[in-house]
């Protein structure tokens, strides 16, 4: 009993210690849940998440590359990082502002601790975009259709974004401690970052000197090709935001020698740290993926696995091996619907790409000289899929896919059908596959290396093949197959075999 | 401090002219406008007027565009602290209109603005500047949105000095219009595309309208309206 | 006493809460002091009778102008002066710029007339020594004296002022007393204070708010008495009391209802207004 009495106000008397770090942890605390709370920071949060949605409702036709996922994660949390630079700002000069400051300043809590408060107070909004950028990430790599590799590095890149506009608010509050100075500076650096690498040119180290570094390409290639210095741009930001951060903590008052000692030691260590990422990101592509890429440009058959499916084989780069099955059953719907040898013939659909600059410029890609060879390239899924579809055609017709090219005959309404007579929806299709997104006229039709040219006869014949449907259409296909593959077959003549109208006109093509 | 009614009593006597109020005052309020917030925020949008020449030696119009809207944004947020009035709570109960004081302080920063918008359109080279009355139009539309919220900041709250929330407010807005507007409005595109045109009949329609919310701002109402019945 | 100022039924709410509660009051010329604790609606009401603010409900006129069309408040703001409890200033101009620029407002434009008439207020407040000098140099006292130039500059009928003395150390708020009672000379003046020793020494009348409504409307004797026989000394704190404390002769002074046979005080109106107080506050438990 007496034990109870006597251990009681001991515990009491240790309960109110005060200890230096935690009166600026329960600041920061305070200040985080602020900062959560203020409008332009949860309105931002909001857009942030229907941009995420819009995203990945529009993106990559259901069939991600992993490695383009991460890189697309990047610019949407600038939205929250915008508002957290003001917001920031307006909280660190919300005391000056209510004239608070002649209390705050005789404190205990001295200005620099509180600044180091509204530093860590980031963190938690930073944490919500960390979420962010997983749920975005993470709804794209589990779809079964998904390839490739993301980067940590990439995926890095928003929240320490809104890290370093946490940072840099904080910055200005102390260096400009003015209402009007926040809104300014945010847009003459949103401004500058848009302008500055459009001016400077991508992939040069300056480029990377900005926190989110686009590229000029939209295509996707093998992830080891991409030789993005995604972790030294990490890095590099991680250090730019600490510098920023422990110099406006720096610059605040009513540093005791101990902390100014450990605060610099901390601003060095910043400085450090982002000097080796500003170097390593400096350094440029390396030899061997310079290597690498010409390798898998030139030689890709060197580092593709090949894999069987039914008659063909099909040879890919080792992120796509899952997706071959995928290729197999366009290519067996094309020969289902095709006539004589060309139903069983084994064709080799070799994946290729142009990966010879990396992500900074496209190529074409030549189309193969090699007989029943087909490309396929690194992208699947909308358009990408009929595509490739009047690639295996024009090879079953013409014999190879340089062929292609060339073709003005009525052969081209036979390549067609075979390549769109089999989907659900041919029409919708066909306008997909033509450059110009109609479905009359004449008009370049798409394939994965040249295209082929189709003239508005052609055009109207394959819609009546289309609207016909494959039960009548097929068997007349299979019957006259031979001639509708002879080189020259006119274009009335295929109608008149396959019974429509034919149009008027010799064949054409500009 | 005996009041020596009838010598200066004021009832009775014709109340002096709305003219000669605004004439006097236009001293004070000159004194009263935030100069150097506005002077700096100017500046500011100059230099990033000047970015495409100072980025690139041949810049392009994409970036003239960006450069020049992104500058009228900036002004349009300097704006936003002009009916900043730190005196309010005492000013309130003045004679003087609100929307008399609140207009003359605008009259006063409109030839400022003015010559303003004419060196930034002069800092993009002629060859790639846009079409200046459309981008007029865009500008004087962002400056009177920015003055709308700032007017109706003052009629809805009781702040003295709203302008650092109506800036950010206005600001975020700004960031996020270009996402959220579908690209058929036009209000974002550049000159080649063809909705241009249709573009700058929806930035007519924006200023109009911040002309009206202005305008409906302006009045102190004799009486509270409620949106909830109580 | 002629009616300067007269409302009745003001009501005003701000979302859930009743900031005013049928409000009616009638001023005279002379100070009225409106007393009542934090959050009792004082400032609200200064605010609707200064047309800083339309109230919900209820009706008041100024001097016969009534504010509730806009013409009316024009004119109502003619002959208004109101010192705000946080008066905000242009740190950049200098007392009499800023005098200068609420004359203005006030729509005195005959220059001449006007500097005379900033001059004469400021001089009336004691500042004419610094009205050269930046608002931002001015102690608190200083600055507090500036905006009651500004209330009184143009010679209004009805001078509300709000919390006028608060913050201001004791020889600086015996001077503003001073200026207040000199103001209420020909003039209505609603003070609003926390003071009740403000209220004793200058006012005719006192108001008592709490909860956004009027407990008492009188004289202050009449308040005063509102205590008497309920004030009394003991040597031991009296559980009994509503308020008690050692006083610095060593005894305590108890308010509330004393036991048969205690030692009666003098009540002043400090105790007048605890009780009024308390009175509401059994009201509200009752």
């Amino acid at each position: 009993m007496s034990t109870v009495l006597t251990e009681a106000p001991a515990e009491t008397s240790t309960a109110p210690a005060r200890e230096p770090w935690s009166a600026i942890f329960a600041l920061a605390r305070f200040e985080s849940r602020k900062l959560l709370l203020r409008i332009p920071v949860l309105f931002m949060l909001a857009a942030y998440v229907a941009w995420i949605v819009w995203r990945t409702k529009s993106g990559w036709y259901g069939y991600p590359a992993l490695q383009d996922v991460d890189r697309a994660t990047q610019t949407g949390p600038l939205l929250v990082g915008f508002a957290v630079l003001l917001c920031v700002n307006q909280a660190v000069l919300r005391s000056q502002r209510h004239d608070t400051e002649r209390l705050f300043g005789v404190l205990v809590l001295e200005p620099w601790r509180r600044t180091a408060a509204h530093a860590l107070s980031i963190l938690p909004v930073t944490g919500l975009v960390v979420l962010g950028v997983a749920a975005q990430f993470g709804w794209q790599a589990v779809k079964s259709t998904a390839v490739g590799h993301g980067s940590v590095g990439e995926l890095l890149v928003g929240p320490l974004c809104v890290l370093l506009c946490g940072a840099i608010g904080l910055l200005m509050a102390r260096l400009v401690p003015k209402p009007f100075a926040i809104p300014v500076a945010a847009v003459l650096l949103l401004v500058f970052s848009v302008l500055a690498p459009a001016s400077i040119g991508g992939g040069s180290a300056t480029a990377w000197l900005t926190p989110i570094v686009g590229e000029g390409s939209t295509k996707t290639i093998p992830s080891e090709l991409i030789g993005r210095p995604a972790v030294s741009h990490s890095l590099y930001l991680t250090g730019l935001a600490l510098t920023l951060a422990l110099l406006a903590v720096l610059i605040s008052k009513g540093r005791t020698k101990t902390s100014t000692a450990v605060l610099a030691g901390s601003l060095a260590g910043a400085i450090a740290l982002g000097v080796v990422g500003g170097v390593g990101q400096a350094a440029g592509v390396s030899s061997e993926t310079v290597a690498a890429r010409t390798v898998a440009t030139l030689n890709p058959q060197k580092v593709q696995s090949c894999v069987r499916h039914g008659r063909s084989t099909y040879c890919a780069f080792p992120e796509w091996v899952p997706r071959t099955a995928t290729w197999a059953e366009v290519t067996d719907h094309v020969q289902s619907l095709a006539g004589g040898t060309a139903q069983t013939r084994k064709l080799l659909v070799q994946q290729r790409v142009e990966a010879r600059y990396g992500m900074e410029g496209d190529g074409a890609i030549e189309p193969s000289t090699t007989p029943n060879q087909v490309t396929v390239r690194t992208m699947w899924g909308g358009p990408r899929t009929p595509e490739f579809s009047a690639a295996v055609a024009s090879v079953l017709v013409l014999g190879n896919e340089k062929a292609g090219g060339d073709v003005c005959d009525g052969r081209m309404v036979t390549i067609m059908w075979l390549a769109l007579g089999w989907t659900s929806d041919p029409v919708t299709e066909l306008r997909a596959v033509r450059l110009s997104d109609t479905v009359t006229g004449s008009s370049i039709v798409l394939s994965p290396t040249n295209g082929m040219t189709m003239t508005a006869g052609q055009t109207s014949v394959v819609r009546e093949l289309l609207a016909a449907g494959p039960s009548t259409v097929t068997p007349k296909v299979k019957a006259h197959w031979a001639e509708l593959t002879a080189p020259k077959v006119t274009t009335a003549k295929v109608a008149q075999l396959l019974g429509v109208k034919a149009p008027g006109g010799a064949d054409k093509c500009e | 401090m005996t009041r020596e009614s009838g010598e200066t009593e004021q009832a009775g006597v014709q109340p002096p002219s709305t003219a000669r109020v605004l004439a006097q005052l236009t001293r004070p309020v000159l004194r009263a406008l935030p100069v150097r917030g506005l002077a700096a925020t100017a500046a500011v949008a100059l230099l990033i007027a000047a970015l495409p020449r100072l980025l690139s030696d041949e810049p392009d119009q994409w970036s003239a565009l960006i450069a020049l809207r992104a500058a009228a944004l900036t002004f349009a947020l300097g704006l936003a602290f002009v009916l900043d009035d730190p005196a309010r709570d005492l000013t309130s109960s003045v004679p003087t209109r609100r929307i008399l004081r609140t207009t003359l302080r605008v009259a006063l920063v409109a030839p400022f603005a003015a010559a303003w918008w004419t060196a930034a359109v002069l800092l993009i080279p002629s060859k790639i500047r846009p079409p200046v009355g459309d981008m007029t139009l865009e500008a004087a539309a962002a400056a009177v949105l920015s003055l709308a919220a700032a007017a109706a900041a003052l009629r809805f709250t009781a702040e003295p000095e709203p302008g650092q929330r109506v800036a950010a407010g206005f600001l975020v807005i700004a960031l996020v219009s270009p996402l959220a507007l579908p690209n058929d409005w036009g209000m974002y595109v550049s000159p080649t595309e063809k909705q241009w045109g249709v573009g700058h009949d929806h930035w007519a329609m924006v200023l109009v309208g911040a002309v009206a919310v202005w305008a409906a701002c302006g009045p102190e109402p004799v009486r509270r309206r409620r949106l909830i019945p109580t | 006493m002629t009616t300067t100022v007269s409302a009745a039924g003001l009501s005003l709410r701000y979302g859930l809460t009743t900031a005013l509660d049928d409000v009616s009051l009638r001023l005279t010329e002379g100070v009225t002091g409106l007393l009542g604790p934090n959050g009792a609606g004082k400032t609200t009401l200064l605010r609707v009778l200064a047309t800083a603010v339309p109230a919900d409900e209820g009706t008041f006129t100024v001097l016969g102008h009534d504010p509730r069309t806009p013409a009316g408040r024009q004119e109502t703001r003619r002959v208004l002066g109101y010192l705000p409890q946080t008066p905000g200033f242009h740190p950049d101009f200098s007392a009499f710029d800023f005098v200068d620029y609420v004359a203005i407002l006030k729509e005195l434009t005959d220059r001449t007339a006007r500097h005379n008439e900033v001059r004469r207020v400021l001089a009336e407040v004691d500042l004419s020594d610094v009205r050269g000098k930046r608002i931002k140099k001015l102690s608190g006292g200083m600055r507090q004296r500036v905006a009651l130039a500004a209330a009184l500059v143009g010679d209004p009928g009805f001078l509300v002022l709000d919390e006028p003395t608060v913050g201001l150390d004791p020889e600086q708020r015996m001077r503003f007393r001073e200026l207040i009672a000199r103001a209420g000379e020909g003039r209505t003046v609603l003070l609003s204070t926390h003071q009740t020793e403000d209220v004793a020494m200058l006012c005719h009348r006192v108001v008592v708010m709490a909860a956004g409504r009027v407990r008492f409307d009188g004289t202050p004797a009449e308040l005063t008495a509102r205590a008497a026989g309920r004030v009394w000394s003991s040597s031991e704190r009296d559980p009994n009391a509503k308020a008690g404390w050692r006083t610095g002769l060593g005894v305590f002074r108890n308010v509330g209802d004393p036991p048969p046979g205690a030692e009666l005080v003098e009540p002043t109106l400090e105790d007048g207004y605890l009780l009024t107080l308390d009175g509401m506050h059994a009201e509200a438990t009752a």
